[in-house]
């Protein structure tokens, strides 16, 4: 396992490549993959453009929609929502509509375009609280409308989970560099480094027109039985040091990750190709009812990550874990060096004196608002994006734009 | 987002753009030219309107394409002749569509056999408020002899018939060519002598697609028979570009109608930079609908904007001076192609085509499965670029022949 964790494990299309697979969609009438797109992505329009060769077009499409498009082409889980009702798999197969999306997005990067514009200045300020895909979004749709918007992220860097929890062979950092450049680029300004706590979100209630709450889930959870057990890791926490490190992390000789969804094939994805010679990833629930996305659960497959399902950890003793089948009289006894526990997050809002149960509107109370995962509905990047534009439209609405 | 300014003037009628329906079955009533207006395009050239009494009765099946591997419609043949609606109706829809898109360009197509018919179909689709005729002397599938591409081929006729339409109207009107001819310039001379004030090319190839092998009958099959007609779509682009360089070259600044094979913002581009002034299309809006042209017009825009224009008229005719005959090439030198061993695959596709269709300049390394060129061999002809299917062969070293004056650097390659 010598591969590269920064490299982009997915090959990009070229100029030849692409029109072949943009040659594959049928181009069909009321196109099913544009009406199932979280973030309401338009791909039947931006791949017919890539089809009559107007790539510029196409860039317009998506970054028109999207501050965060070039992330999407590489993280969304596109079979769950675009590539769903797509007719081609009526022949073969679905159009790749997130690779399609990634060349597009490549090229607009690469010719320089300039596609989102600065709205005229309505002279109201908006102060940002978490620089996540939601907050990111948010910030670019405010900027559009005039706002002046002020980023508070914890880390020295913006991008939150795109950073800290998506590995780079998902997701460059380079990338998310290049949308949060574009994002500045319109005017946000980030205040990196500033932990927002009560106190703080107080003076900003007081010093900005409005408030927009979007820290996101990211405090780990760990099982009761692994507390305090020195081998054992939450999945993001251990996402985001491989992250901070760039990978060159100390590698245990064996890990189990425990968790089915799709921080926990990252994090076995991750060992594996940073050469951990045995990775077990064992999960409660069975193949047939798998959370995470078919696509990352055959990435971790295709890097040799072995997968237990059906398995739940019933006692654990130091580097001896014990599994139990959840419905076969079945027992699992695996002795590892590290535990990745990948089994849910919670919400980081708590520390703001925010209630921390999911909050059901997005205007939370006076001038302050939330987005993100920490709102109801789906925890994936392409929802965190259309939350960020709901927000920024509640806002809009509430500083009396139109 | 870009926003570029695709007006043109052509025979002194004002465009919002380029984009037109050329005169075929995709205008062939108001509500489907109300809908292509609504989608954007410029103008339309209604389905061509005949003389009342002459009726249209139409074959079944009507089309076919010609295909290659995975590309549907690579050409396409159909066999429809003008507008099956009535002379009224088709005049009601003339001026419903006027009435209702004063802005949007209306083009009237008309075809008689005699001088009569052509003067009364001027007469009355100006009355019925078209923007401006089109004279269609190029119908290749037409069951009368007396109109079409036959009479397209007579510069004299053409004249006459021109001449004609004057006397019926004063609107501007353009003579639709036939490409089923030799040389076009003299057939077009003779329309702008007959008061054409401009042309509009190519309409379709006369053609047969393919043959059903087992029944022996070419296709489409009507009860066991076919019919040579009309062939159209990208695979006529070619021909088409060429008779329009030929037009401007024989007829300088003749004002150009384009149209043949034009499905992206680059063919327009195209057929723009070699003269012709507004765009018609058809096969592509048969097979894609009208919604091509909104990456047709927004191509078009980013393309205005990376060359630093802000008028296509700009455009128009840039390319003309850049083909010259060809006793006027340079012969002086060789360019030989150059390897990208990172890029190249190893497929050996190069290999081949320079053997058996070419000089035999490239040595083939079994080894390591790559090419290289004996410049003694090579003459530069750059098949091996147009085969390799990563692009992974380039221009590379220029050489003077033997005995030539100049030097490479002065070359534009």
């Amino acid at each position: 396992m010598t591969q590269d964790y920064k490299k982009e494990l997915k090959p990009a299309y070229t100029m030849l490549t692409i029109m072949e697979e943009a040659g594959r969609c049928l181009l069909c009438y009321d196109a099913p993959c544009s009406k199932s797109c979280p973030a309401g992505t338009d791909p039947a329009r931006f791949i017919r453009s890539v089809r009559f060769r107007n790539f510029k077009g196409a860039a317009e499409t998506i970054r028109g929609n999207n501050a965060l498009g070039a992330v999407c082409a590489r993280v969304c889980p596109t079979e769950n929502y675009c590539q769903l009702g797509c007719s081609r798999s009526g022949i073969d197969k679905p159009i790749d509509i997130g690779g399609i999306q990634r060349f597009v997005t490549d090229f607009e990067e690469k010719t320089g375009m300039k596609i989102l514009e600065k709205g005229p200045a309505t002279g109201k300020k908006v102060a940002i609280v978490g620089g996540g895909p939601a907050g990111l979004q948010a910030a670019a749709s405010l900027l559009q409308k005039g706002y002046e918007v002020d980023i508070y992220e914890k880390n020295e860097k913006p991008g939150g989970f795109l950073r800290n929890g998506i590995p780079e062979y998902r997701l460059p950092n380079h990338i998310v560099d290049v949308e949060v450049e574009r994002i500045a680029g319109l005017g946000a300004k980030f205040c990196c480094g500033t932990e927002v706590d009560g106190a703080k979100l107080e003076e900003l209630k007081k010093d900005y027109d409005a408030v927009l709450v979007a820290v996101g889930i990211g405090e780990a959870q760990i099982l009761d039985m692994f507390k305090d057990n020195p081998y054992a890791c939450p999945g993001i926490t251990f996402l985001a040091e491989v992250a901070k490190k760039g990978g060159e992390i100390d590698l245990p000789d064996n890990a189990v990750v425990i968790g089915g969804g799709d921080t926990a094939m990252d994090a076995a994805t991750t060992l594996k190709i940073l050469g951990v010679q045995n990775v077990t990833c064992v999960t409660r629930k069975e193949l047939a009812d798998f959370r995470a996305s078919r696509e990352e659960l055959e990435t971790a497959r295709a890097n040799n990550v072995t997968i237990i399902d059906g398995y739940a950890p019933v006692e654990v003793d130091g580097k001896e874990v014990k599994f139990k089948h959840r419905r076969l009289k079945s027992e699992l006894e695996i002795e590892a060096d590290l535990f990745v526990l990948a089994v849910g997050q919670k919400s980081s809002a708590g520390k703001l004196g925010l209630d921390t149960a999911s909050f059901e509107d997005i205007h939370a109370d006076g001038n302050v608002f939330v987005a993100g995962d920490i709102v109801q509905g789906d925890k994936t990047v392409v929802a965190a994006v259309q939350k960020g534009k709901d927000a920024a439209e509640a806002i809009d609405k509430f500083l009396g734009g139109k | 987002m870009v926003k570029k300014d695709l007006s043109v003037e052509f025979l002194g009628v004002h465009f919002e753009n380029p984009f037109c329906l050329s005169s075929s079955p995709v205008g062939n009533c108001y509500e489907m030219c109300a809908k292509c207006y609504d989608a954007g395009w410029g103008g339309i050239v209604f389905k061509t309107i005949g003389p009342a009494d002459f009726l249209i009765d139409e074959v079944s099946p009507r089309f076919d394409a010609l295909t290659k591997e995975g590309t549907p419609f690579v050409g396409f043949k159909n066999m429809e002749q003008i507008a099956e609606h009535s002379l009224e109706e088709n005049l009601a829809d003339l001026r419903k569509l006027k009435e209702n898109y004063p802005d949007k360009v209306l083009i009237a197509s008309i075809m008689g056999p005699t001088e009569k018919d052509w003067e009364e179909l001027a007469r009355l689709v100006t009355e019925a408020g078209a923007d401006m005729i089109e004279m269609n002397l190029s119908c290749p599938q037409m069951t009368s002899h007396a109109m079409g591409s036959d009479v397209g081929t007579n510069p004299e006729l053409c004249k006459k018939f021109c001449q004609a339409v004057k006397r019926g109207s004063s609107l501007p009107m353009m003579a639709k060519m036939t490409p089923n001819i030799t040389d076009m310039v003299p057939v077009a001379q003779a329309c702008l002598e007959g008061g054409a004030d401009g042309i509009a090319a190519i309409n379709t190839i006369k053609s047969i697609c393919n043959v059903d092998l087992n029944r022996k009958i070419g296709l489409p099959i009507i009860n066991g028979k076919s019919s040579v007609s009309g062939y159209s779509g990208k695979a006529v682009k070619p021909v088409a570009l060429r008779f329009v360089q030929q037009l401007r070259d024989g007829i300088p600044g003749v004002p150009i109608s384009g149209i043949g094979g034009i499905e992206t913002w680059e063919d327009a581009a195209e057929f723009l930079l070699l003269g012709a002034t507004t765009l018609q299309i058809t096969t592509a809006v048969m097979q894609y609908g009208y919604r091509i042209v909104e990456d047709l017009k927004n191509g078009l825009e980013h393309y205005m904007e990376e060359q630093g224009v802000d008028s296509l008229m700009d455009l128009v005719g840039a390319a003309n001076g850049n083909m010259i005959p060809a006793e006027n090439l340079d012969r002086d030198y060789v360019v030989y192609p150059e390897f990208d061993n990172d890029k190249c695959i190893g497929c050996g596709r190069c290999y081949i085509s320079c053997f058996d269709g070419a000089h035999q300049a490239i040595t083939w390394d079994d080894e390591k499965r790559r090419p290289s060129c004996d410049h003694d061999k090579c003459v530069g002809c750059h098949l091996c670029v147009l085969v390799c299917p990563v692009r992974a062969i380039g221009k590379g070293e220029i050489v003077m022949k033997p005995g030539r004056k100049g030097s490479p650097e002065e070359k534009a390659v």
